[in-house]
């Protein structure tokens, strides 16, 4: 057992930025989410039972994006104007190329069932193991195994833009060993 | 139809992973910055020992008897006393040296900087609002509310409408209790308006700044102050 250390989290911010821009899809809402999380986690002091930072984070980051889109509705919507682009903070956009690479794959991540792209977000975004993931996500490791595969399908898919990625799944990818199909059994945040 | 082999399919998983395994873009700026701040406010005094040691978890204190949390808080509130750790300020005391008279000349434009003035506290420079939004500076003044030192920079358009900005300097800020929150790119805005005074205030690199105006809409306030 040991005290999260608030200083240790700001290493962490590059990659839960990308993690977070991988789930909503955008910058923006990123930026959004991954303050709040830190807010969340920083609201009082934390115990990690031995576990790593970053699987602590991302446990956090699900619940809070989870908890984000069930309320939005209930929130007024900001329409953002041609100023706000225009005037969206350049500095991210150091490395143009990437950035758009990034954007372009991100928001087909963003459009994958919420399942399958939080298990990706958790593994091949953050660098979490299947085991770390599973447990970040409250899932059994066979069940990471499974929407991970189904993810990465159908971002291949839809990436090279193939006639067939929006035709069913077929049977080669696992069966899937969850009853919790769909939506994540939701939890207060820890 | 064309069977996929199992090693096709596994080149194209692992694809996808190295891909996105491949990105390094970092976070923007103004991110880290927030969560430096946000990292910085809960370094203060009610999650840190004086020695700047955590605290202990809360788990600890809730199985500790109630004489040890009694004087868990007793030591709490002394070491915030004698800290002089950030109290907490209403919108109308930060609003305050916003309303009063200018005590000094307006600083100019920035000469390296078009969006900004030539007047800074602790680096964070105030806005040159004149040629995008009409707000010309007219004054400066500065003051002190709980120990910060406080520097205002007055603004008026064509309408002979007036606002202030002040920016605190020191950080931690000074907490902020009243209102309600607006976000803006990412960044939590508290505005209040009460008796024609609309005010909003901010963080800016963890320093508090206060927009505050009479017959001025919180909207206009919220468009300035998130302007950068």
């Amino acid at each position: 057992m040991r005290t999260l250390d608030p200083q240790s989290l700001t290493q962490h911010v590059d990659r839960l930025y990308r993690a977070a821009w991988a789930l909503c899809g955008s910058r923006e809402d990123a930026e959004d989410l991954v303050q709040e999380t830190f807010t969340r986690v920083l609201a009082r002091p934390r115990v990690l039972s031995g576990e790593h930072e970053l699987y602590y984070l991302m446990r956090v980051l699900r619940n809070t994006f989870l908890t984000s889109r069930r309320t939005a509705s209930r929130r007024p919507v900001t329409v953002a104007t041609l100023e706000d682009v225009l005037v969206a903070d350049p500095r991210s956009l150091g490395q143009p190329e990437q950035a758009l690479e990034m954007q372009e794959v991100y928001t087909t991540i963003a459009t994958l069932p919420e399942d399958r792209r939080l298990a990706l977000v958790a593994v091949d975004v953050l660098g979490l193991s299947y085991r770390e993931a599973a447990r970040a996500l409250r899932v059994r490791e066979a069940t990471i195994t499974t929407r991970l595969f189904r993810a990465r399908k159908q971002v291949a898919r839809e990436l090279a833009d193939a006639p067939e990625a929006r035709q069913p799944q077929t049977q080669a990818a696992p069966r899937e060993e969850t009853r919790t199909t769909g939506v994540l059994p939701s939890r207060g945040t820890p | 139809m064309t069977e996929r082999t199992t090693q096709q399919i596994d080149d194209e998983q692992q694809k996808v992973a190295e891909l996105l395994r491949s990105f390094d873009t970092p976070a923007p700026e103004s991110l880290h910055r927030r969560v430096e701040s946000l990292v910085a406010a809960r370094q203060g005094p009610r999650f840190t020992r004086r020695d700047g040691r955590p605290r202990p978890f809360s788990a600890r204190l809730r199985l500790a008897g109630v004489g040890v949390m009694a004087a868990a808080v007793v030591a709490g509130v002394i070491a915030v006393g004698l800290s002089g750790g950030s109290p907490a300020l209403s919108m109308g005391q930060a609003a305050a040296p916003t309303l009063r008279a200018a005590t000094f000349p307006a600083p100019p434009e920035s000469e390296a900087h078009h969006a900004q003035l030539a007047a800074a506290v602790d680096g964070v420079p105030f806005p040159y609002w004149e040629d995008r939004f009409g707000w010309r500076s007219t004054g400066t003044r500065s003051d002190r509310i709980e120990g910060h030192m406080v520097t205002t920079v007055f603004y008026a358009n064509s309408s002979g409408r007036r606002i202030g900005y002040a920016i605190l300097a020191g950080s931690p800020a000074p907490r902020i209790g009243g209102g309600v929150i607006a976000w803006r790119r990412g960044v939590p805005y508290r505005l209040l308006s009460k008796n024609g005074t609309s005010t909003v205030t901010w963080l800016r690199d963890g320093h508090l700044c206060v927009l505050s105006g009479h017959g001025v809409s919180g909207t206009t306030l919220l468009r300035l102050a998130s302007w950068a």
